[in-house]
C-alpha cells in the first residue's frame, strides 16, 4: 500500500512540474536582463527581477495596442454569440420542429464547428477582400461571433435541457408569456451555465490565431497573438518581450479557467462530457 | 406516460412563428460565414486564371495528385496526428486512473494541469521555444549542467528532431485534456459494478478489462474523436515553433494551404487542397461517431 | 366555473392519447380523472391547460371555447406533479409570481400573498428557497400558488404522489376541506384510486384514451360499468371470474353457483368483501385452500384457490388459517356483477349489474 502511494505520488509530481515548469521559465525570463536570460546554467530562481521588458513591449512597442484590441474583438464577439446561439438553442430545446428539424439543425450547426479553420480561412480572407474589411477589428468580430455560435448553440441546449419543462409550464399556466418565462425564469436558472459559455468563447476568441493572422496584417487591428508571432518569426529575437507579452496574453485566461474549472470539461468537450 | 419532452403545443400563428424567429438569427450567420465561403471555395477551387480570362477546371485537384510536398505534408500530418495521439491517450489515460481517488491536494494537481491546455497556442509556441532554444534554452541549459554533450541537440534546427519536438509539445500541451475527461468518465461510473466485480472474485486487471474500460468507451471515443480533429487541422504552434521547418521536416497540411494561399497567392490551389483536408476530416470523425452510436 | 370536453382528441403521430372524450363538469365541481399510467388523463388535463394542443373536438370553459386561448389567459390554476416551484424565488417570490406577471400593484400583492399563506399555514417559510424545504412544505407553497389568484378552475396533476404515504394522507384531507371552502372547481390526476374515492365528487375513469364511467364515487364502486372499472377500483381488487350460466348456474371448473339469468359466457366480479370464508364445512359452500394470509390489524385478507382460480376475501381481523388448509366461501351472489366475456373496454358496453 504505502509503496503504491509513493509511486502514485512520484508520478503526479513529474506530471505537475513537466506542466508547469516551461510555463514557469518564460515567466523568468520575461523578468530577467539579457545577461541573466542567456545564462549557462540556466538560473531557474536566482535573478534580479526586471519590468523592463513589460515597458518595453507594452509603452515602447504596440503591444498595448494588441491588447486592446485582442479584448474589443473577445468581449464583442461573445457577446454577440451569445445572444444569438442562446436564442437559437432556447428554440432547439423547447419546440419541436416538423420532420425532426429541431435535430437536425443542431447537427448540422455543430458540423459547422468541425471544419478544420484553415479551410474557411481562405475564402473568408477573400470575402473581407472583397468587402474592404481587412485590417479591421468588425472582420475578427464578425467571424468570431460565427466561429463561437455552434459552440454556444451546443453548450445552451445542455442546459438548457437541465432545466425541467414542469417549470416553465408552471409559469405559462401562472399566465406569464412565453418570453417572459424565459427571461424570469429560465435565463435566472441558466445564468450560471450562460456564465461558463461567456468565458469559454472569451478565452476561444482570445486565443485565436489563424484567422487573426489571416484577416489582420497592420498594428489597427493585430491581435495580441498575432503580434506575438510576428516578433518570433523575425530574425532577430527580442526574447524578453516576447516572454512579456506571452505572459500577459496568458494571464486573463488563467484567471478565467480556474474560475469555470467546474465547467472545463464539458466546455472542451462540446458539452459531451459532463465533467 | 407518453408525453413528449417538449413543447408540442402551437396555439396560434405567432406561437408557432417563434422558434424559427429564435433560430433564424443563427441560420443567417452561419450560413453566411461557414456556408457560404464553403462554395466560395469551391468555385475558386474550380476556376483558373488564364491569359484568356477565368475558366473552370479540374486543374487544381490534377495537380493535387502530383503534388509531392502535398503527399508530405499530408504525410507528416498523420505521423504527428498517430504519434500525439497515442501518447496524450496513453499518459491521459494513466494519469485520469492515478487520480481516481480521493488524493490530497486533488484539486491543486487539476488546476494546475489546466495551465498547458488553456495557454493561447502562440504562446505555447512562444514558451518551447524559449525551452527548445539550443543556445540558452532550459532544456540544453540543464543537460549541459548534468554533464551532457548538447552539441547535437539543435532541436528545431534538426528535421528529425523538430519534429519529435513538434510532437512533445503537443503532448505537453493535450494530455491534460484527455486526463480531464477521461477522469470524469471515471468518476460517472458507478461504485456497484467494481463491488460487484470484487465479491465476483475478479483480479485488478480483469476489472478493468471488463469493467472499467466498458463503461469509459463512450468518453474514450469523444476524446479520440475531439483530439483527431484537432491534430489533423494543427497550425498555430508549428507555425510559431519552427514554420513547417527547418526545410519542409515539420510541414502539415493547414501550414502548407495556410503557404499558397498568402504566401503564393494561389487561392485555388489552396481551396482545392482544403477540400481534402476537409474530406479527411469527415471520414475520420464519421468513423468515430459509427463507433460511438454502436457503443451507445 | 362549468368545463366541457367535447369529443376530444389528442394524436401524436399516429397514435390516438386521448380518444373522443366527452365530459361536463360543474361549476365548483371536483372531479378525479383517473386511470393507469398511459390512459391520457394527464394530456386532457394538459389539454385544458393549453400545454398541449387539441387534435379535434372542442373544450369549453364556462361558455368560451378555449382551444385557441394560449395558456396564459386561461386563467387556470396548475399544480403540478413536480410542484414546479421555481427554485430561484423565495417562497414569497414564488406565491406571488402570477400576480406579478398580472401587474398586480405591490401592495395587493404582498397582502394576498400573506392570507394564502396564512390559509395553508406557511407563514414562517416566506422567505426561504424551495430547496430549503420539505416535500410536504412544498407541495403547500405549489397550492398556495394557484390559490392565491383566484383561477377559474384548479387543474391537478397528481399533486400528493410524491409525499410519503402518511402525509399523503394528511393532505388529502386538507385537500378536500380547502376545496370544499374555496369552492372552484377542481380537476384532479390521479392513479390511485383510494385518493380518487376519498377526494372526487364525481370520478372519471379512463382506459386508453378513452372514458369509461364518469359517476360519483359509490356509485363507480357499487355500479361499476365495465369489467376495467370493476378491477381497477376497489383494493384488494374485485374477484373476476371466467364462466359461462347454463340452466340458471355459473358454472367455472369446479365452481357451480345457481344464478337467476339466461345462459352466456359471462365474467362474474365479487368484491372481496363478498366473499365469506369459513374454518368449518357450510351447506352449499364452495372448498377451497389457503394460498396466503395477510394481516392487516383491522381485518385480515385471505388469498385463496379454488381450482385454478384465485379469489381474495375479506375476513375479520381475528381469523387465523395456515398455508394449504381447506376453507369454506359462501359468495353472497346477490351482490355479484356480471360482464361479458370478452374484453371490452367501452362506456357504449351495457351495464350489467344485479
Amino acid at each position: 500500500m504505502k509503496r503504491t502511494r509513493i509511486f502514485r505520488t512520484g508520478w503526479l509530481v513529474l506530471a505537475l512540474v513537466a506542466a508547469l515548469a516551461p510555463v514557469y521559465w518564460m515567466l523568468t525570463i520575461s523578468l530577467k536582463t539579457e545577461v541573466d536570460q542567456f545564462a549557462i546554467p540556466p538560473k531557474w530562481f536566482s535573478f534580479t527581477p526586471t519590468l523592463q521588458h513589460y515597458t518595453d513591449a507594452f509603452v515602447t512597442r504596440s503591444f498595448g495596442q494588441y491588447l486592446l484590441t485582442s479584448a474589443i474583438v473577445a468581449v464583442v464577439s461573445t457577446f454577440f454569440a451569445l445572444l444569438i446561439g442562446t436564442l437559437a438553442a432556447y428554440a432547439l430545446t423547447r419546440f419541436r420542429l416538423p420532420w425532426n428539424l429541431d435535430h437536425k439543425l443542431s447537427l448540422w450547426i455543430l458540423s459547422t464547428r468541425m471544419f478544420p479553420a484553415i479551410v474557411t480561412a481562405v475564402p473568408l480572407f477573400l470575402m473581407m477582400r472583397d468587402l474592404r474589411l481587412l485590417n479591421t477589428k468588425l472582420a475578427l468580430i464578425i467571424v468570431y461571433t460565427a466561429f463561437n455560435l455552434p459552440f454556444v448553440v451546443w453548450m445552451m441546449r445542455g442546459f438548457f435541457a437541465e432545466v425541467p419543462r414542469d417549470l416553465e409550464e408552471a409559469a405559462l399556466v401562472d399566465g406569464d408569456s412565453r418570453l417572459g418565462a424565459l427571461v424570469r425564469v429560465v435565463l435566472p436558472l441558466v445564468s450560471p451555465g450562460l456564465a461558463a459559455t461567456a468565458v469559454f468563447c472569451l478565452i476561444v476568441s482570445w486565443n485565436e490565431f489563424l484567422f487573426a493572422l489571416v484577416l489582420t496584417q497592420t498594428d489597427a487591428a493585430m491581435t495580441l497573438p498575432v503580434g506575438i508571432a510576428g516578433r518570433v518569426t523575425q530574425y532577430e529575437i527580442k526574447w524578453g518581450v516576447m516572454s512579456a507579452a506571452g505572459v500577459v496574453a496568458m494571464m486573463p485566461i488563467l484567471v478565467f479557467a480556474l474560475a469555470m474549472q467546474r465547467y472545463l470539461v464539458r466546455g472542451l468537450s462540446l458539452g459531451a462530457v459532463k465533467g | 406516460m407518453p408525453r413528449s419532452r417538449r413543447f408540442s403545443s402551437a396555439l396560434n400563428r405567432r406561437e408557432l412563428l417563434l422558434p424559427y424567429l429564435l433560430v433564424a438569427p443563427a441560420l443567417v450567420v452561419l450560413l453566411a460565414l461557414s456556408i457560404y465561403p464553403l462554395l466560395y471555395s469551391i468555385t475558386i477551387s474550380l476556376q483558373q486564371e488564364t491569359p484568356a480570362g477565368v475558366v473552370w477546371t479540374l486543374g487544381h485537384f490534377k495537380r493535387l495528385a502530383s503534388d509531392n510536398f502535398f503527399r508530405t505534408a499530408m504525410v507528416h500530418t498523420f505521423v504527428f496526428a498517430a504519434a500525439a495521439l497515442t501518447c496524450e491517450f496513453l499518459l491521459g489515460l494513466g494519469l485520469a486512473l492515478l487520480l481516481n481517488q480521493q488524493i490530497r491536494g486533488r484539486g491543486l494537481f487539476r488546476a494546475s494541469l489546466l495551465v498547458p491546455m488553456m495557454l493561447p497556442t502562440v504562446v505555447v509556441g512562444v514558451v518551447w521555444r524559449l525551452m527548445l532554444n539550443p543556445n540558452f534554452g532550459a532544456i540544453n541549459g540543464t543537460l549541459k549542467q548534468v554533464g551532457i554533450n548538447t552539441e547535437s541537440l539543435t532541436w528545431t534546427a534538426s528535421p528529425r528532431l523538430a519534429f519529435l519536438a513538434v510532437i512533445a509539445v503537443d503532448v505537453w500541451q493535450w494530455t491534460p485534456f484527455v486526463f480531464l475527461v477521461l477522469l470524469a468518465g471515471l468518476q460517472a461510473i458507478p461504485q456497484e459494478p467494481y463491488e460487484a466485480a470484487l465479491i465476483d472474485g475478479s483480479s485488478r486487471w480483469q476489472t478493468f478489462r471488463h469493467v472499467t474500460l466498458p463503461l469509459l468507451k463512450p468518453a474514450i471515443l469523444i476524446v479520440l474523436l475531439l483530439r483527431t480533429m484537432d491534430l489533423l487541422r494543427v497550425f498555430d504552434q508549428i507555425f510559431i515553433l519552427t514554420e513547417g521547418g527547418p526545410g519542409f521536416a515539420t510541414e502539415m497540411i493547414s501550414l502548407y494551404i495556410y503557404r499558397a494561399a498568402f504566401r503564393f497567392f494561389d487561392f485555388g490551389y489552396a481551396a482545392a487542397m482544403s477540400f481534402v483536408l476537409l474530406a479527411v476530416t469527415n471520414v475520420v470523425s464519421v468513423v468515430y461517431i459509427r463507433l460511438l452510436q454502436a457503443k451507445a | 366555473m362549468s368545463i366541457k370536453f367535447k369529443n376530444v382528441t389528442k394524436s401524436f403521430g399516429d397514435s390516438k392519447v386521448v380518444d373522443d372524450f366527452s365530459l361536463k363538469i360543474e361549476d365548483g365541481e371536483f372531479v378525479v380523472l383517473l386511470g393507469p399510467s398511459g390512459c391520457g388523463k394527464t394530456t386532457t388535463l394538459r389539454m385544458l391547460a393549453g400545454l398541449e394542443s387539441v387534435t379535434s373536438g372542442d373544450i369549453y370553459v364556462g361558455d368560451e371555447r378555449i382551444n385557441d386561448v394560449p395558456t396564459q389567459r386561461r386563467d387556470l390554476a396548475m399544480v403540478f406533479q413536480s410542484y414546479a416551484l421555481y427554485p430561484h424565488m423565495s417562497i414569497a417570490e414564488n406565491i406571488a409570481y402570477p400576480l406579478r406577471v398580472r401587474k398586480v400593484d405591490r401592495n395587493e400583492r404582498e397582502q394576498r400573498v400573506a392570507r394564502v399563506a396564512k390559509m395553508l399555514e406557511i407563514e414562517p417559510l416566506l422567505q426561504r428557497k424551495p430547496r430549503q424545504l420539505s416535500g410536504g412544505e412544498r407541495q403547500r407553497v405549489a397550492l398556495a400558488r394557484a390559490i392565491v389568484r383566484e383561477p377559474r378552475a384548479y387543474l391537478m396533476d397528481e399533486p400528493l404522489s410524491n409525499l410519503d404515504a402518511r402525509l399523503r394522507v394528511q393532505m388529502r384531507g386538507e385537500l378536500k376541506r380547502l376545496q370544499h371552502q374555496l369552492g372552484t372547481t377542481t380537476i384532479y390526476v390521479t392513479h390511485d384510486q383510494a385518493e380518487a374515492m376519498t377526494l372526487a365528487s364525481r370520478v372519471a375513469v379512463m382506459k386508453k384514451g378513452r372514458l369509461q364511467q364518469f359517476d360519483t364515487p359509490l356509485n363507480i364502486y357499487n355500479h361499476p360499468a365495465n369489467r376495467f372499472v370493476a378491477e381497477f377500483v376497489g383494493s384488494p381488487s374485485m374477484n373476476l371470474i371466467d364462466g359461462k350460466i347454463e340452466h340458471g348456474v355459473f358454472l367455472s371448473d369446479s365452481i357451480k353457483i345457481p344464478i337467476d339469468r339466461s345462459d352466456a359466457a359471462v365474467t362474474i366480479g365479487l368484491r372481496p368483501e363478498h366473499v365469506h370464508v369459513s374454518t368449518a364445512p357450510l351447506d352449499g359452500a364452495i372448498p377451497a385452500s389457503v394460498y396466503v394470509t395477510e394481516l392487516m390489524g383491522n381485518e385480515t385478507f385471505v388469498f385463496l384457490l379454488v381450482g385454478p382460480h384465485k379469489i381474495i376475501a375479506r375476513a375479520p381481523a381475528d381469523f387465523r388459517a395456515e398455508v394449504n388448509c381447506k376453507v369454506w366461501l359462501r359468495l353472497e351472489t346477490d351482490k355479484a356483477h356480471f360482464f361479458p366475456k370478452e374484453h371490452s373496454t367501452d362506456y357504449t358496453d351495457q351495464k350489467q349489474s344485479v
